[in-house]
């Protein structure tokens, strides 16, 4: 497979989470609450953690559903093709090498902003981009127009200066 | 058996991320950079398909599995709150091209990176929480 899965399959694949979730079990689409649901096994001295976490425990058990599918999908097809395919882009050639353990640190700085932002924002991109707008919410519609100037911030300023 | 059907449904959805590359770095860069429509088109093409589904489970009083009626409450509006997160959270995105689904993915794809992404998700949050709790305190 050298090319993604077209936007238009997977896009609305993607949107079939939501109604499938509510009528399933009853939960709105959302992922980030599962860092909170493990903070309340691990950090119980701390107030923020101390709440009704078990109706964020599902969170957690769909998060090894999707380590599970980051092991076993790349066996079956070739997900990063595109360091071949698109390597005359202006990224190519950082992507070659982009999750090499040299970047550890790199990643572990990146996760400090995902786990802090997500959480103070309350939602990320499941919660906010994909079931907080398709509810017109204007927290949500606030919040992923802030998870884009900060993307595009690091993207055009942060980025080329690291790399 | 509960555990088993959300496990399958992140298996589904994670299999969707990965066949469509939006678990990956270079794709959130092509992204933030409109080098390519690829990702806004999965994004607005989700929403889209999210939004309908309310709008007719809303519409025909659709009914969950066990019968209950379905409630969707949207997130309070915390413009301060939503806003400086949502700063915060892009450039966490834009960094590393990871948001909390990519992130446990990775986890299985490389997992050097997926850990180190995922232990530093974890002290942000606890962090986080550690604000959260003084905040409230003052």
């Amino acid at each position: 497979m050298k090319s993604p899965l077209a936007w238009y399959i997977a896009g609305p694949l993607i949107g079939l989470i939501v109604p499938l979730l509510l009528i399933l079990k009853e939960k709105q689409f959302g992922i980030s609450s599962s860092y909170r649901y493990l903070g309340s096994k691990l950090f119980k001295k701390v107030n923020y953690f101390n709440y009704k976490s078990e109706s964020d425990a599902w969170q957690f058990q769909f998060a090894i559903g999707l380590i599970l599918a980051g092991l076993i999908i790349p066996q079956l097809i070739d997900v990063e093709a595109i360091t071949t395919l698109e390597a005359n882009t202006s990224y190519g050639l950082i992507f070659e090498k982009i999750y090499s353990s040299s970047n550890i640190l790199f990643f572990f700085i990146g996760g400090l902003f995902v786990g802090f932002g997500s959480r103070y924002a309350n939602g990320c991109t499941a919660g906010h981009c994909i079931m907080g707008i398709s509810q017109f919410s204007v927290s949500s519609i606030v919040s992923t127009v802030c998870f884009f100037i900060g993307g595009l911030f690091v993207s055009y300023i942060v980025i080329p200066f690291l790399f | 058996m509960k555990f088993i059907l959300t496990l399958i449904l992140g298996f589904a959805f994670g299999t969707v991320l990965l066949a469509t590359q939006a678990f990956s770095w270079f794709r959130i860069q092509q992204m933030f950079r409109f080098e390519s429509f690829h990702m806004y088109g999965v994004l607005f093409s989700a929403i889209a398909t999210a939004a309908i589904s309310l709008i007719i489970i809303k519409k025909f009083k659709v009914k969950s599995i066990n019968g209950n009626p379905i409630e969707v409450t949207p997130k309070k509006l915390d413009l301060k709150a939503n806003i400086i997160g949502g700063l915060l959270f892009g450039i966490g995105w834009g960094l590393t091209g990871a948001c909390s689904a990519p992130l446990y993915i990775l986890i299985g794809l490389h997992y050097e990176i997926g850990i180190a992404l995922f232990l530093g998700a974890m002290v942000g949050v606890y962090l986080f929480g550690i604000f959260d709790s003084r905040k409230k305190n003052l």
